[in-house]
């Protein structure tokens, strides 16, 4: 510019010339730096996502969805521990070896969830409290164990003092700490959703931009080498043919990625986390259940309550109309599993789901078995029942719903990784893109411009 | 060409702009001001005063979550049979009102919460004490219209209690006391605003045999309100809140406040 003006009196045409190349081709730039910019920012606003989503959120669920089976297999065991009197020496070191592992994978899962929290106050506080609770709860616990057994007793509930100190630590963990795990898995469902909507809104957006700029940049590329062509009779200028048929290729594969990447966290979330998400807190839930039966035998002054808790906690993880335990129990056991609602409703289906829906019936059966003893007075087979088929039908049902669960995390990972490595290429190829299409507008234009020196 | 650059960023600039604006149904976080519905009749819990404001567990609940939405609410009396209509015909944003969270009802509204867990419980003259449900065979009770109380403990529980019938609570703490019925049965906060507000020594037997789940009731479909309350509910047992409001209302009412249960959500999908 400073040349031309300082000129003393340039002939018309030839001051106009250069002028219009270099604004033809500012607008150029301008409208490829727009293109890179969207790129970036899609790319950016994808990449935030797939971490959100697959690095942060995911692997919270698992780690305090871990932490609640911990925490709560952990109450189980010491109720079960309780029941069995002196008839069950085996059986009890086992639970209270049980219930020592399940302490340390609940200290695992603590330090992980922590770590995970992040800069999240209230997931951290949430964690800490559930720290310091679970100090009371242990002291309580053992506490227990140690009074049960200096006193010994037949099979079934035991002394009133193991009772009731058995009842402050079952308080302190099904009322204060368990709710409070639970809790923090839903947390991580409020976060999916909320970064995959924000996401599903802002990355059409900017892949409607990347598209716009680039259509932009290879109008304005076009229009540059038509200028060009006119002005100084070449047919063809093979720099800039190149920079437009690189633009075009930047643009397609650009906003290709930012498509298949939308797809990744939709199939990531729908296929993947919604149902991992769910089927832990159905897991969560359901293990609670099987503390319930122990309690229910456990603690006879509050048999009602921990029956009723029992019937409303199957009635969330599967829901038929059901006033009593009885009724559910005959709806559930003899009903053709169709049209079932509740927390696994949508999630039994395929033959996976068949498979846990009938190792539910199966546990339930076993329940309704199990509650007849108990109802008769015949604790002693009340706690046989408990301790063989309830929880073998138990066990079986939670492994039905972890072989569910990983059918969905596999296709949550696979989702997460594909978007990622597309992305992945997006990020290298995209520096080497804006840098040789620079320099093929560079060498199109300046020979050029340098005919006016 | 500066005439295409600007159409094209003219184009863009609607495009984000009809993007933003393209929302479903208001949420309650995005409402100026919002509309919450508690109960008038139920002292200690949530009970309109005779100069027309109103107070009680609830509504101090309803005043925390409005706080920590950041909205300015008015408060409306709502009845038990009326909590779902207010919803659904959007007289009201918001249900605090002992609104216990049901299938059915996630039928037609969407609960946040729940912000307390409270118990069936059996109130009973001073001198009487009846500490399980069943204990209550061969009694009394008192059937308020409207309330499935009592059916749970005959048909949910089996007890073969005998089954009075009487217009409200009212009639029920007056017909407790002139012994025509032994024992009234309902959830255990309401029965304990009603023995305070009664004053002659009515006894909780804290028999806790029925959990029941208090939570907000929100129009169905506003995900985002629903996990914005969760939050609120979430912060207000963390910083002591909800412990001190339960010591507030219920301190000296015999209500046993040993453990003070932290809510499991719902669930807000």
């Amino acid at each position: 510019m400073t040349i031309v003006q300082t000129r003393p009196a340039p002939a018309p045409v030839r001051r106009s010339v250069p002028g219009r190349i270099r604004v033809i081709s500012g607008v150029t730039a301008a409208a490829l730096a727009l293109l890179f910019a969207a790129l970036a920012a899609g790319a950016w606003t994808v990449g935030d996502g797939l971490r959100v989503i697959g690095r942060d959120a995911g692997p919270q669920v698992v780690a305090t969805a871990g932490l609640y089976l911990a925490l709560s297999d952990m109450d189980a065991q010491v109720a079960d521990a309780l029941i069995m009197g002196d008839s069950y020496d085996r059986e009890r070191q086992r639970a209270v070896d049980r219930y020592e592992r399940r302490r340390s994978e609940a200290n695992q899962a603590l330090l992980k969830a922590f770590e995970l929290s992040g800069d999240n106050p209230a997931e951290r506080r949430t964690v800490q409290s559930v720290l310091d609770g679970l100090g009371r709860y242990e002291r309580l616990a053992a506490q227990a164990l140690l009074l049960d057994e200096r006193s010994p007793h037949p099979p079934g509930r035991p002394p009133d003092d193991v009772v009731l100190l058995h009842r402050q630590a079952t308080d302190l963990m099904r009322l204060v700490l368990l709710p409070q795990a639970y809790n923090l898995t839903l947390e991580n469902g409020t976060i999916v959703r909320q970064t995959y909507d924000d996401k599903a809104l802002t990355v059409p957006l900017l892949r409607g931009a990347v598209v716009l700029a680039g259509l932009l940049a290879l109008g304005c590329l076009l229009v540059l080498q038509v200028y060009l062509a006119r002005r100084f009779r070449r047919v063809l200028g093979p720099a800039l043919l190149a920079a437009t048929v690189a633009t075009a290729v930047a643009l397609l594969f650009g906003s290709n990625v930012l498509a298949q990447d939308e797809q990744a966290l939709r199939e990531a979330k729908t296929a993947g986390f919604d149902s991992v998400l769910t089927l832990a807190r159905a897991r969560a839930i359901s293990n609670s259940m099987q503390g319930d039966q122990s309690r229910y035998l456990l603690d006879q002054a509050r048999a009602d309550t921990y029956e009723h808790m029992y019937l409303d906690k199957s009635l969330s993880v599967l829901y038929v109309e059901a006033g009593n335990l009885e009724t559910y129990h005959a709806k559930v056991t003899g009903g053709s599993g169709e049209g079932f609602r509740g927390l696994l409703g949508p999630e039994l289906v395929g033959r996976s789901g068949k498979a846990a829906m009938d190792a539910y019936r199966r546990f339930q059966a076993a329940d309704m078995d199990f509650r007849a003893r108990a109802a008769d007075g015949q604790v002693r087979e009340a706690v046989e029942a408990r301790l063989r088929p309830v929880g073998e039908a138990f066990d079986a049902y939670d492994r039905s719903l972890v072989a569910l669960s990983e059918q969905h995390e596999n296709a949550f990972e696979r989702a997460i990784g594909r978007g990622e490595s597309t992305l992945d290429g997006l990020w290298r190829l995209l520096p080497s893109a804006i840098g040789v299409i620079g320099l093929l507008v560079v060498a199109g234009v300046w020979p050029r411009l340098k005919e006016y020196r | 060409m500066k005439r295409v650059l600007a159409a094209v960023v003219a184009l863009m600039a609607a495009a984000v702009v009809a993007g933003c604006g393209t929302g479903s149904a208001e949420s309650i976080v995005d409402q100026d001001e919002l509309v919450i519905a508690v109960r008038p009749d139920l002292p200690s819990v949530g009970f309109r005063r005779t100069d027309g404001t109103f107070e009680g567990f609830d509504v101090d609940v309803a005043r925390y979550v409005a706080g920590k939405l950041g909205k300015p609410f008015t408060l409306v009396p709502v009845l038990a049979a009326d909590r779902d209509k207010v919803l659904v015909d959007g007289r009201a944003d918001m249900v605090v009102a002992t609104y216990t969270i049901s299938m059915d009802r996630k039928a037609t509204v969407l609960f946040a919460g729940p912000y307390h867990i409270s118990y069936q419980d059996i109130l009973t003259r001073p001198d009487e004490r009846i500490a399980n449900v069943r204990d209550l065979a061969g009694r009394r009770i008192c059937e308020v219209q409207g309330s499935n109380a009592v059916q749970r403990v005959v048909e949910e529980r089996k007890v073969p209690a005998r089954v009075v019938p009487f217009a409200d609570y009212k009639a029920c703490l007056a017909a407790l006391k002139s012994e025509q019925v032994d024992a009234v049965t309902t959830n255990d906060v309401i029965l304990a605003g009603l023995a305070m507000q009664d004053g002659s020594g009515l006894r909780l037997n804290n028999a806790q045999f029925n959990e029941q789940r208090s939570g907000i009731g929100l129009p169905k479909g506003d995900v985002p309100g629903c996990e914005a309350v969760n939050r609120a509910i979430t912060d207000m047992y963390q910083d002591g809140t909800a412990e001190k409001l339960l010591h507030r209302w219920f301190g000296t009412s015999g209500l046993d406040l040993s453990t003070i249960a932290v809510p499991q959500f719902e669930g807000c999908s």
